[in-house]
């Protein structure tokens, strides 16, 4: 569901929604492009499904096109994104050229607009080539990249580099994910959307239908770490934390996520996890369908500590929705997790099983203090991770691109 | 008398193109060749960037010393260094440097941070825009105060003190020049530590500044 940017009054306050208002004025009818490879599922479709409507409710002439492409440049997209964080790729010349060839099909499909438009947006390596073909464009073209490319395999990067190269300047969701690149690089971080479903608020009713649904006793604490099984997320690890709490103090852990069946990974640390718990009836190890975005909030609000043990992250979005849910956060020091959790104000840092035992049961002890670090971490995020600064920063770079490249400070 | 303009700005952080530094000697050899911009980012502009504002340290060098580098005195030396105290960025940047250079002669083993860790040296482009709101008297300044956006008060009050007349904020310099005797709203505006105060602190302190709260006024405040 789209929501007006006024939707956003109640959440954010309305100075903030009269800065976005101003900041669109001076933009109004600036016309955007925004083009990337899937229209649903996966992060980037979710950002612009709000962001461009929103950027239309402020005036600027905002639109969004997907690129179409074959099995075989999926698979060769896929490898090239998986390169380029660092995964073993193994990309030949003919699956480089296929690639080129699919974006000039898709670039025939949108030659007018391309060329036309006075800001492209272009997210991840799939559409990235269209720069090279678009000879004729007039607007400045901005790559986002959504995902760590700082240790990237030489020679996937060897090969997109002198693409990204043309750019007029880049976005990267956090200062260590970027390259070295001959234009200036800007830092946006993501952001949750508050009205979402995985956000909203829930009424009494819903949050016990979930406790209900899942069997769990609502006298004893819940942790509760949501994320897909994959190694880096060390479920494992958190179960072994649990374990060394439960010595002491009756508590109950739910592990919840998706999309384990059809990645063979997945399955496996699924299993490695469903071992790890045995029969343990206070371990809840839930394999969620797709769109299960109100049972994710639910669980997140139900929880009296959330955690996200990783030993290797992006940015950590499901940290940004514990913490938005009031609510400590304990998580691995590493990736973007760093830039949300400050211990003993929105959560505590970990780096064992160990760690995150021990912060438990400190927290679970001092009870003043989960509330109070509760509301710091709503306050945090409300502050600096909600779509309105997102789309702030969005128009601040517009501005600039537009109007002052090389100037560290314009009016408008 | 011209009304008072209310401006607002919005800050977007960029890579300064500076490699990460390590350890502290690389973090004093980056600040002493790094741009101006990049030392008034992590000085001055931080408190505009989406991220925790520490209340312990106001500036990036005094909370990495502190939480990467695990060294409290150096960060609480830091710490205590308010930017808007020195004339110059280039008088910041020797200030800076002083302290690091007396850290290093104490120490016997360089400070360093584990990969994952490093500074990256950032810095910033600002976009400043009139919001269209007017204060024609200073007794409106409480209301329009309380309904600014963080941006606002960081142009009004922060960035304000680099322009000229240097170290002023916009408050005090409207006010010097309205007609009558403003002192008690300058004496109170003054009062307020604005380093060691967050956006939404500063913006407080200020509206209860205006309101009379914090100060008494004389008993002939118009002439």
């Amino acid at each position: 569901m789209n929501h007006s940017l006024d939707d956003y009054i109640p959440v954010v306050g309305d100075p903030v929604i009269r800065q976005l208002r101003t900041l669109g004025e001076k933009l109004k009818g600036l016309q955007v492009l925004h083009v990337n490879s899937t229209a649903e599922g996966g992060g980037v479709s979710e950002i612009l499904t709000w962001m461009v409507p929103l950027m239309r409710d402020l005036g600027l002439d905002a639109v969004w096109r997907v690129i179409m492409g074959t099995t075989p440049f999926f698979n060769t997209t896929k490898a090239i994104h998986n390169g380029l964080q660092g995964r073993d790729a193994s990309i030949s010349k003919k699956d480089w050229d296929h690639y080129v060839e699919v974006n000039a099909q898709n670039y025939a499909e949108m030659k007018n607009i391309l060329e036309s438009a006075e800001l492209v947006v272009i997210h991840d390596p799939q559409p990235a080539p269209l720069i090279d073909l678009c000879t004729g464009r007039k607007g400045k073209w901005i790559w986002r990249a959504h995902i760590d490319i700082s240790r990237p395999v030489r020679s996937v990067w060897k090969s997109l580099r002198p693409c990204v190269e043309k750019y007029d300047a880049s976005i990267f969701s956090m200062g260590p994910f970027a390259q070295l690149l001959p234009h200036p690089q800007f830092v946006i971080a993501p952001s949750i959307d508050p009205l979402s479903d995985k956000n909203i608020d829930l009424e009494e009713t819903e949050l016990e239908k979930v406790r209900n649904l899942f069997g769990l006793d609502k006298s004893r604490p819940l942790l509760v770490q949501i994320s897909r099984f994959d190694r880096f997320k060390d479920p494992v690890g958190v179960i072994q934390a649990y374990r060394l709490v439960k010595k002491v103090l009756s508590v109950q852990l739910v592990l919840a996520g998706g999309g384990a069946t059809d990645d063979p990974e997945g399955k496996e640390i699924l299993d490695e996890v469903k071992e790890a718990a045995g029969d343990d009836p206070d371990i809840h190890v839930l394999l969620l369908p797709p769109n299960s975005h109100r049972t994710i909030n639910a669980l997140q609000r139900l929880a009296d500590i959330i955690i996200q043990k990783s030993t290797r992250e992006g940015f950590g979005l499901t940290v940004t929705e514990g913490l938005w849910k009031g609510k400590p956060v304990i998580g691995g020091d590493v990736g973007g997790i760093q830039l949300q959790i400050y211990n003993h104000y929105t959560g505590y840092l970990i780096n064992t099983p160990e760690g995150a035992a021990h912060r438990i049961r400190f927290l679970l002890h001092h009870r003043d203090r989960m509330i109070s670090m509760g509301k710091t971490a709503r306050e945090f995020v409300r502050e600096n991770f909600l779509l309105t600064r997102h789309l702030r920063e969005y128009l601040t770079l517009f501005s600039w691109m537009l109007r002052a490249e090389g100037k560290h400070t314009i009016m408008i | 008398m011209n009304a008072f303009e209310v401006k607002d700005c919005a800050l977007l952080t960029r890579m300064s193109g500076i490699q990460p530094a390590f350890n502290l000697r690389e973090l004093r050899d980056r600040i002493a060749l790094c741009h101006p911009d990049v030392l008034y980012h992590h000085f001055c502009e931080t408190v505009l960037v989406p991220s925790f504002d520490y209340p312990d340290y106001r500036n990036d060098f005094a909370v990495w010393a502190r939480w990467r580098l695990g060294d409290q005195i150096l960060s609480e030396r830091l710490g205590m260094i308010d930017p808007y105290l020195y004339p110059s960025m280039e008088e910041l940047r020797g200030a800076a440097l002083e302290i690091i250079d007396e850290r290093l002669s104490e120490v016997t083993m360089v400070p360093w941070a584990r990969p994952g860790h490093e500074f990256y040296f950032m810095q910033a482009v600002t976009i400043v825009f009139d919001t269209g709101e007017r204060i024609n008297h200073p007794d409106e300044l409480s209301n329009v105060v309380s309904r600014m956006t963080n941006g606002s008060i960081y142009f009004h009050v922060l960035e304000a003190r680099r322009r000229c007349p240097v170290g002023v904020d916009d408050f005090t310099g409207w006010l010097k020049g309205y007609d009558g005797n403003w002192d008690h709203y300058i004496k109170a505006v003054k009062a307020i530590d604005v380093t060691f105060h967050t956006l939404s602190e500063i913006r407080q302190e200020l509206v209860e500044a205006f309101a009379g709260k914090r100060i008494r006024r004389p008993k002939e405040r118009r002439t």
